[in-house]
């Protein structure tokens, strides 16, 4: 199965991906040769029920896992051939990571928690500081720099879990579930947030979510069933499904990729 | 924020658990050092009361076992031998429950001070101790632990010869931790004549001082080949190696201590292992995360490592450095308090504070190694998977 776009060199390329794991015996085949293309500067959703393999994907796209057959491509590096050294080198580089809890260190304080990354640059303390207030500053929270975590609320420690992905400055912002631990006036800030990322700084992001409301912010969905892309009449069914979830309220475009209107208009926002 | 901030923050976010680890390396860090310290003070207290040109001759089956008195005579005469001077174990008890509290021996008054030159005993008190029968010379530390002054009358029951001596103390032998009392050899000669008929006739322990250091294998040779195959064959050796034979027994204790600060110390790493472990098992979710923004593990496993180390580390300064004041504190104690005895001659050498700072980082080493090598070498997705 696959979709490749024509159009543009993509930043994201998969060529017949499979994610296998053993558990004793049995073969659990988590992904089944995934193929597919992201152009940069897009929002992207992985959506699907749970085991459909949508995080498997996510975790070998941001280069946390390999694949166990084909190829992954990330701002034209293969990513299948490294070893876990070469990957974390990788990761430091170009990936920027949130995760549905956050998972912020709790004895750093926010400015702390944010410049964390930037310890594998070779950047002085300052010139780490200061990037660090820059990202807070971006997901408005300057004020809170000196925060620690617990004192946070679930929707600021999310905005510093983003600060913290943009601060390297990465070429993919991947997201698992970032809405997941939110409420509702929450997630959609969330969702506008990392819109503004890809609107202003022309950020790839890769979103992980069951979350239908993410469809009115992103430019591409992709719909993953038991480990496979789905593609023609089961993912417009799929996409529609969500769509009709989100309360019918909600004109979905394009499968893949949004109308170029829409997106336009969400960026107007 | 930097790595050792990082390391720092880490090691502080459960204080109390950090404090308890802390205390208990501080503790048994003093306690390896302080017990790492004897076999050094021992050897200092030897060399501070044994001359190297006074020698001891005894017979050959033991210090119980008596010579003849004609022996000491016999000895002053062999070539290389400057003083020679008999002392026989009087086993007096100054105190009424009868115990003996310190040592004290029946000398030749008329010899004793050619043999114990370097004691700096004061030529009035040993003329005073020629002069008067009823003399007795007192340690000084036996001085201060009964507040007796020059002039004093005391008596000591013997707990071997059967009669009680008066005496008067005519003078002090100047040693700051000597506990010896010397009385007249022809005191408690004429005393026991007047109880049983006859004298003492017999030496324990003949102390020799000799011409010359350089000869002393060679006349110890001389005078025990002079009694062979006599009644009551010598065995001589030097003043050291005298005493040594006394803390014999107190090493073959030390031994078995250190034995036991051994124990302790892998007791204390363990318990560091285990608290390491505890710490980093509960960040597993964390340590995920820092691998997934791309920590290497080497890196990972570097700050890990590094919380252990700087605990135990930092513990074990402060161990040697409790270590250092405990046993000064005992020796200005020991110099009231003759009881702590030879306490007072163990000292933190900076040597002896190496290795309990080398002990620390062991333990800091050790108990850190297992759990963060496991934690850092774990595959970030299969940590992922675990925790996520």
């Amino acid at each position: 199965m696959s979709w490749l776009p024509s159009q543009e060199e993509p930043l994201v390329r998969t060529v017949a991906v499979s994610r296998i794991y053993r558990r004793g015996v049995d073969e659990i085949r988590a992904l089944d040769r995934v193929s597919l293309a992201i152009p940069p500067g897009r929002f992207v959703a992985f959506m699907g029920p749970s085991g459909s393999g949508k995080s498997t994907l996510m975790n070998l796209l941001a280069g946390l896992d390999r694949p166990s057959e084909g190829e992954v491509w990330v701002a034209g590096q293969r990513l299948d051939t490294l070893d876990e050294e070469e990957l974390a080198a990788w990761r430091a580089r170009h990936v920027g990571l949130i995760f549905q809890f956050f998972n912020l260190i709790p004895v750093l304080n926010a400015r702390d928690n944010v410049a964390l990354p930037l310890l594998l640059t070779h950047l002085d303390k300052r010139e780490r500081l200061r990037r660090a207030e820059i990202a807070l500053r971006i997901v408005g929270l300057e004020d809170r720099a000196s925060h620690y975590p617990r004192t946070l609320s679930g929707g600021e420690q999310q905005r510093v879990a983003i600060a913290r992905a943009l601060v390297t400055d990465p070429d993919l912002i991947v997201a698992d579930e970032p809405t997941g631990d939110l409420d509702a006036r929450n997630a959609e800030a969330i969702l506008a947030l990392l819109r503004r990322l890809r609107a202003d700084f022309g950020k790839t992001i890769i979103m992980v979510t069951h979350d239908p409301r993410a469809l009115r912010f992103v430019d591409m969905a992709f719909h993953l069933d038991k480990g496979t892309l789905l593609e023609g009449e089961e993912a417009t069914r799929a996409h529609e499904a969500i769509l009709v979830a989100a309360g019918g309220g909600m004109t979905g475009g394009s499968l893949h990729e949004l109308p170029e209107s829409r997106v336009r208009e969400l960026d107007a926002e | 924020m930097n790595y050792p901030s990082l390391v720092y923050a880490n090691l502080m976010r459960n204080k109390l658990r950090t404090v308890l680890t802390f205390g208990a390396v501080s503790l048994a860090v003093m306690l390896v050092v302080f017990l790492l310290t004897m076999p050094a003070g021992l050897d200092a207290l030897l060399n501070s009361i044994a001359s190297n040109t006074r020698v001891s001759v005894h017979n050959k089956a033991g210090i119980v076992y008596s010579l003849p008195y004609a022996y000491v005579r016999k000895v002053r005469l062999v070539g290389g031998v400057a003083a020679a001077v008999g002392t026989t174990w009087f086993g007096g008890a100054y105190e009424e429950d009868g115990r003996v509290t310190f040592p004290n021996f029946a000398v030749e008054a008329e010899h004793v001070g050619a043999v114990y030159p370097d004691y700096g005993i004061a030529p009035q008190h040993l003329d005073d101790f020629r002069r008067y029968r009823d003399g007795a010379l007192v340690g000084r530390q036996t001085m201060k632990r009964y507040g007796w002054k020059i002039g004093d009358r005391i008596t000591l029951k013997s707990t071997v010869w059967a009669v009680n001596l008066d005496l008067r103390i005519v003078g002090e032998i100047p040693l700051e931790r000597s506990p010896v009392v010397w009385i007249q050899r022809d005191y408690l000669d004429e005393a026991l004549v007047a109880q049983r008929g006859h004298g003492l006739g017999i030496v324990h322990v003949i102390w020799v001082r000799l011409e010359d250091p350089n000869r002393v294998e060679e006349v110890m040779r001389t005078i025990d080949d002079l009694f062979r195959n006599s009644e009551a064959e010598t065995a001589s050796e030097t003043e050291k190696s005298f005493f040594g034979n006394f803390f014999a027994s107190l090493k073959g204790f030390i031994t078995v201590v250190l034995l036991v600060t051994v124990l302790v110390a892998a007791c204390v790493v363990v318990i560091a292992a285990n608290t390491a472990s505890m710490s980093i098992r509960e960040r597993g979710r964390e340590i995920a995360v820092l691998k997934a923004l791309g920590f290497p593990r080497r890196v990972v496993f570097a700050t890990l490592l590094a919380e252990s180390a700087l605990l135990c580390t930092s513990a074990g300064i402060v161990g040697v450095a409790l270590a250092y004041v405990f046993t000064h504190g005992l020796r200005s104690f020991a110099a009231v308090i003759p009881s702590l005895g030879p306490l007072g001659s163990f000292l933190v050498t900076p040597g002896v504070a190496a290795q309990g700072l080398l002990l620390a980082v062991v333990v800091g080493v050790f108990s850190g190694l297992v759990p963060a090598w496991g934690a850092a070498r774990k595959p970030v997705a299969e940590a992922f998977h675990e925790l996520f």
